[in-house]
């Protein structure tokens, strides 16, 4: 051994990585230099590259008893499986305060006003069984945008898809499903949506399942308000916001006794499945209960939703004065 | 997120992951478990991938930690005597009459392989065998570059050490 060659056992290291293909820069010129005066350690390099050769062989060999494609396809299954349970969400700040938008594959599962103070930890997602959250929020964006949008007054239509899944059952579903259809600025009462479920004794438990409407604004359970035209209820305790979004859709609303109420004698009024729109005061109308009525804030908005100014009271010639 | 639908991620990686898995496991039925859950995993975080990021090495980075993980729940269930050490590998037959030694040398040395820590075996197989630079084993076991080398070193010394001379036939170009 030359007095500046590396010792045996140090070189070890570098020898085992020379060996086997692995050595760092300047590590083979040490073991050239070493196994070239060292004959135990050159038999020791051989060795390694023989059990290189071995492991090289166990690399390309298959693996015994190969399940990969059964495994695949069993992992694809539950892939499905948690693809359909997965919901994508998150808290979004709006001018009502924090709301999560929560989306799964088939369409857009919950929007919901959240405290600013817990954030998501207080959704009601997280109470749910069956439901996979992750926190994301690329695919909801678009639809805060267009919550945002519609808070600002420059948009009337959020044609989302929905997906119903948190509907607690069949009756809920067709509720809210009725109630997606009332279209921008219109009012209507639970008892009119009652009977258009064809269920007229089940005004309560309409107001009930619009009390625990999971898709607020976009299914527009603001527009549904109590036979007497008080606006009763909204989301728990958010009455105000229930304001907020009719006087935005330009619903007039005016306070008294401590409730708030929608302004009837100030809205255009289709009476039962009319396809015109007539002024309040035309014929009886203002005699018929608001359970046969749907009300418009604007002549505009009558005629959006498809409805013909009426020909006897004539509501485009002599509209209801301000 | 990353770049590409997570369909292309399975079919890009699921095979080597599932064997990566089945080498350094010692029972089928939990390399398979193992790497369904790899995959669910990624799945749930997959959007939160960076597009340019390495999707092959942080594949192998989630499943060598559920690998970890599970044998340190083995070893909480008090299990880890189920595990059988130095269980005979099944092979393709044993090929033609001058392999034979050499067969016999592969044996023994995958014997050596399930009887290494987990660290080492996991550094060695996936060193060795998918050939990952160590950058990325070092980032799968949680360790640094140097350590990652030395667990393979230390493996290599094993297998040299467990293995007499006339198991080992001669190198080629060996002198």
């Amino acid at each position: 051994m030359t007095p500046n060659m590396t010792s045996c056992r140090a070189i070890q290291p570098d020898l085992v990585a020379t060996a086997t293909g692995d050595a760092v820069p300047g590590a083979e010129a040490r073991v050239q230099q070493h196994v070239a005066a060292c004959a135990p350690c050159r038999r020791e390099l051989d060795r390694y590259r023989s059990i290189d050769r071995i492991v090289g062989d166990i690399r390309r060999a298959p693996v015994a008893g190969d399940r990969a494609d059964v495994v695949r396809g069993d992992l694809e299954y539950r892939l499905a499986e948690l693809r359909r349970r997965a919901v994508t969400c998150r808290m979004w700040l709006s001018p009502l305060g924090p709301i999560l938008i929560a989306k799964s594959e088939q369409g857009v599962v919950l929007v919901e006003y959240l405290d600013s103070e817990r954030g998501v930890a207080a959704s009601r997602l997280l109470r749910r069984a069956g439901v996979e959250i992750i926190e994301d929020g690329t695919e909801t964006e678009a639809f805060y945008q267009q919550i945002l949008e519609y808070l600002a007054g420059e948009r009337t239509r959020l044609a989302w898809p929905l997906d119903l899944r948190l509907a607690g059952s069949d009756f809920q579903r067709e509720v809210l499903q009725a109630t997606a259809a009332l279209p921008y600025g219109a009012v209507t009462s639970y008892a009119r949506l009652a009977r258009e479920i064809g269920r007229p004794t089940a005004t309560r438990a309409v107001a009930q399942a619009l009390r625990r409407n999971p898709l607020p604004i976009v299914v527009p359970c603001h527009r549904v308000v109590g036979g007497t035209g008080a606006l009763t209820g909204y989301a728990g305790d958010k009455l105000a916001l229930k304001e907020r979004l009719l006087t935005l859709e330009g619903v007039p609303v005016a306070h008294a006794r401590r409730h708030q109420h929608i302004v009837r004698d100030h809205m255009y009024v289709r009476a039962d499945h009319d396809t015109e729109y007539c002024v309040p005061t035309c014929g009886s109308l203002s005699t018929l209960p608001l359970w046969r009525l749907t009300l418009f804030g604007s002549r505009d908005r009558a005629e959006s939703a498809g409805l013909a100014p009426c020909t006897s009271c004539r509501p485009d010639l002599h509209p209801i004065s301000a | 997120m990353g770049g590409e639908p997570f369909e292309a991620v399975m079919s890009a990686h699921h095979a080597e992951i599932y064997r990566y898995l089945r080498r350094v496991t010692f029972r089928s039925a939990e390399a398979e478990d193992l790497s369904q859950e790899t995959f669910l995993r990624a799945f749930r975080a997959y959007r939160e991938l960076p597009p340019d990021a390495n999707v092959r090495a942080w594949l192998f980075a989630i499943a060598t930690n559920l690998f970890r993980n599970s044998l340190r729940a083995a070893k909480r269930r008090r299990a880890a005597h189920d595990i059988v050490k130095g269980r005979g590998r099944e092979h393709d037959g044993d090929g033609p009459e001058g392999a034979a030694r050499f067969n016999e040398a592969r044996a023994a040395v995958e014997a050596v392989i399930d009887g290494l820590p987990a660290k080492q075996r996991a550094a060695f197989v996936m060193r060795k065998v998918h050939e990952l630079p160590y950058e990325t084993i070092a980032k799968s076991l949680d360790c640094s570059v140097d350590s990652a080398r030395a667990h393979v070193f230390q493996a290599f010394r094993k297998i040299r050490t467990s293995l007499d001379d006339a198991q080992l036939p001669p190198a080629e170009g060996s002198a």
